[in-house]
């Protein structure tokens, strides 16, 4: 009990050497609190979000596994054009995995307007048809783009029209208007599973055809233009993903790429309108390359299966797999999408824990110093309390219990100022390192004068992560699995416990090492020779 | 009896260096006052160093009670057997004088009931008021640190006080004050005093001399 009295007497008596070490300790704790807080921040986000995140995945297939094994490109060839998506009829059957928490479809297909509507087209001012091949060939080469669950029958695609048209199996398959993205104007949205043949077009496809909700337009077959179907326009929606943005680049190619030119409506009209083409379809012999030609309307269907959370994904992967075979397999973009929107953060927690580390060394080197000339200072005393016959030990837990006392203060004192600076500090940097790897992207997209095809996130266009601490999605055409997320770019709350408790254990490792270095020099120090040279 | 004795004690500060002291042999009674005297540098401090176990001898033994003190913890023996004034009185200057008399009785695990009230009665006896027991002790003066020195000293009430010029540094009325304190603990308290001193006087004001350097008692 006494030693406890007499380290607080020296504490108090002492107050610049303390105030000194206090300092050095307080600039530690703040720095460690920073930099703790930063990596804590980083690890909530990261698991908080992850529980959040519904996953979505798709039945793809595994056309590198399909090429591998080929001996000539022939081969290759030939089996990529025997490849066969998935039926929606066998994407149902995998749907009912207990690890699937919802199942929801798309048909989309390319059709050409009628007298009544005309497309927004940047695309150049050529030729129905010579915008249909081109369109063709285009898609040909932009195969990478195009999302992997769709078969659009390479090779017996026919023609490209200047719309796309998507059929929803329900709202929760319209993810756009279910994040934001776009939305209804004036009308409404069209009921889920309508048959009546309604639709909504953009505001500025609207605006370019004077179309208003409850005028109807005609849609035509690209490889029949006898073939029409009509449809009402219950609402007119718009859409943050304007033709100007960089995700719709592909309108310059094909108007039907153009988001403008998106008509959206239920799964049971558009496959109604697919099947009445289908049966009335004429086939022909294509004479030069021998490949048989049908004018049906050609459709692209997509399954898409969400999880509760990652768990059931990987069950579900697992599971499907094993029955897929070689040449399907279970994909998901969201997980990808999500690790690249923490990137920023998770940089900023690397880089935080080298600071960490490097504050730690020269805070506990200087400690270390400046404990050794406490020490040597207090020879004296450690002499006079030897001599009068406190034992050395006792006089070793004093002066740790003085350290003690000084680093806890400084620590719940830093930890204090660490944490209400922490928030800010941490955004700050992210900021910073968000706006690095912007301006890094930029100085790729610069170099490579277009996005660089391995980039994370897709067509992500680095001014675009201004959203606050919240992951965005973005989607380049309704169905598709590729999506782009914003980087996490702010972090509420950072210093919690576990920041605390790790603060403690450091000021107790800081005290150690320090500590030691005191027991080490007063067990070396003899009473006599100290009083003799001081006499 | 002797409650310390000198059993042909050597002590050299170096080994294979001269001998300080060679083969003392000498018996401390209680209930006297003995004066270690000699020229400077015959070895009186470094006696007083090896009787407060601060140093242990080369050579011979030192005994407490028929005990080698080698067999005592040096801490334990410096804390409650023996009670030491240092000629420059190694006070802790952060601590008031009652402070310093305090520590040294929780050094001593004194479980006396009062201890601050014990070391306030004890500085009022070596004449410092209460005023003066509250200052830290770099403002008192000298004469008055010597008194600090001799209550803490007595605080955990030693049967051995060693004394290393006590009144070195004091005018002839304090000189003669402290004298009477040490003759008082020898002669009334029957504590065994041993002082070391250059000053005749002073020796001669003690019941024993022992001189150092002629071999003469």
């Amino acid at each position: 009990m006494y030693i406890l009295k007499n380290a607080w007497r020296s504490i108090t008596r002492s107050k610049g050497r303390n105030l000194l070490i206090g300092i050095i300790i307080f600039v530690i704790a703040v720095s460690s609190c920073v930099a703790l807080s930063i990596q804590e921040a980083a690890k909530q986000a990261k698991e908080s979000s992850m529980e959040q995140l519904e996953i979505t995945g798709q039945i793809t297939m595994n056309r590198q596994q399909m090429m591998a094994g080929r001996g000539s490109r022939e081969e290759m060839k030939d089996a990529l054009a025997d490849m066969e998506m998935m039926s929606l009829e066998e994407m149902k059957e995998y749907a009912q995995s207990e690890y699937v928490k919802s199942f929801y479809y798309t048909i989309s297909a390319s059709v050409n307007g009628g007298d009544d509507i005309e497309a927004v087209d940047v695309s150049g001012t050529v030729s129905d048809t010579e915008s249909s091949e081109i369109a063709g060939d285009v898609r040909m080469q932009t195969d990478a783009a195009m999302p992997e669950g769709g078969d659009m029958g390479r090779g017996r695609m026919g023609e490209q029209g200047d719309f796309t048209i998507t059929g929803y199996s329900s709202d929760e398959a319209m993810l756009s208007f279910l994040n934001g993205g776009s939305r209804v104007v004036d009308g409404e949205m069209f009921p889920e599973n309508d048959t009546g043949y309604q639709c909504i077009i953009s505001s500025e496809l609207a605006t370019y055809n004077e179309l208003e909700t409850g005028d109807t337009i005609t849609l035509t077959n690209p490889n029949n233009e006898e073939e029409s179907y009509t449809f009402t326009i219950s609402g007119i929606y718009e859409s943050t993903e304007t033709s100007d943005s960089a995700g719709n680049m592909m309108r310059n190619f094909s108007a039907a790429y153009d988001t403008a030119n998106q008509i959206y409506t239920s799964y049971e009209n558009l496959k109604d309108i697919a099947d009445t083409s289908e049966t009335s379809a004429v086939v022909s012999t294509d004479e030069t390359t021998g490949m048989e030609m049908s004018t049906a309307l050609r459709t692209q269907e997509n399954g898409t299966y969400t999880f509760a959370d990652i768990e059931d994904y990987e069950k579900f992967k697992e599971e499907t797999d094993e029955q897929l075979g070689d040449y399907y397999t279970v994909t998901s973009n969201d997980v990808s999408a999500y690790e690249q929107s923490l990137l920023p953060l998770e940089n900023l927690s690397r880089y935080a824990a080298y600071f960490h580390a490097v504050v730690l060394i020269i805070g506990g080197i200087i400690l270390v110093v400046l404990n050794i000339f406490n020490i040597r200072e207090r020879k004296y005393e450690i002499g006079v309390l030897a001599a009068i016959g406190m034992k050395k030990g006792k006089i070793g837990i004093q002066f740790v219990t003085e350290l003690l006392c000084v680093t806890f203060l400084s620590i719940f004192i830093g930890a204090g100022a660490g944490a209400a600076v922490s928030v800010p500090v941490t955004n700050q940097l992210l900021e910073q390192q968000i706006e690095s790897s912007a301006n890094a992207r930029e100085e790729q997209i610069q170099s490579f004068g277009r996005e660089m095809g391995s980039m994370p996130g897709g067509g992500f266009k680095g001014g675009e992560m201004l959203d606050e601490s919240a992951q965005e999605e973005k989607e380049f055409g309704e169905g598709s699995a590729l999506t782009v997320r914003n980087y996490i770019s702010q972090v509420d709350s950072a210093t919690n416990f576990r920041v605390i408790v790790q603060l403690i254990l450091i000021g107790i490792l800081l005290t150690i090492v320090s500590g030691c270095v005191a027991i080490v020099f007063i067990l070396r120090y003899d009473p006599l020779r100290i009083l003799s040279n001081r006499d | 009896m002797s409650v310390l004795k000198l059993d042909h004690v050597s002590f050299a500060y170096e080994n294979g260096s001269a001998c300080v002291l060679k083969n003392l042999s000498y018996e401390f009674e209680k209930g006297r006052m003995y004066s270690i005297v000699g020229r400077s540098g015959a070895g009186k401090t470094t006696l007083l160093s090896l009787l407060s176990g601060l140093a242990v001898p080369t050579e011979g033994t030192i005994y407490l009670e028929d005990k080698d003190i080698k067999q005592i913890d040096k801490y334990e023996y410096r804390s409650r057997y023996v009670g030491v004034i240092f000629q420059s009185f190694n006070l802790l200057p952060k601590l008031t004088a009652v402070e310093n008399v305090m520590l040294s009785i929780d050094i001593a695990g004194k479980k006396s009931g009062n201890k601050e009230a014990h070391a306030m009665e004890l500085l009022k006896e070596m004449g410092l008021s209460e005023d003066e027991s509250r200052r830290r002790v770099l403002k008192l003066s000298g004469g008055q640190q010597q008194r600090v020195a001799i209550a803490r000293a007595l605080s955990y009430e030693p049967e051995i006080i060693l004394a290393d010029e006590p009144t070195g540094n004091l005018d002839r009325e304090t000189q003669w004050e402290i004298m009477d304190i040490f003759k008082r603990l020898a002669h009334e308290e029957q504590k065994c005093v041993i002082l070391v001193t250059h000053s005749p006087e002073v020796a001669k004001a003690s019941d024993e001399i022992f001189e150092l350097g002629t071999g003469v008692f």
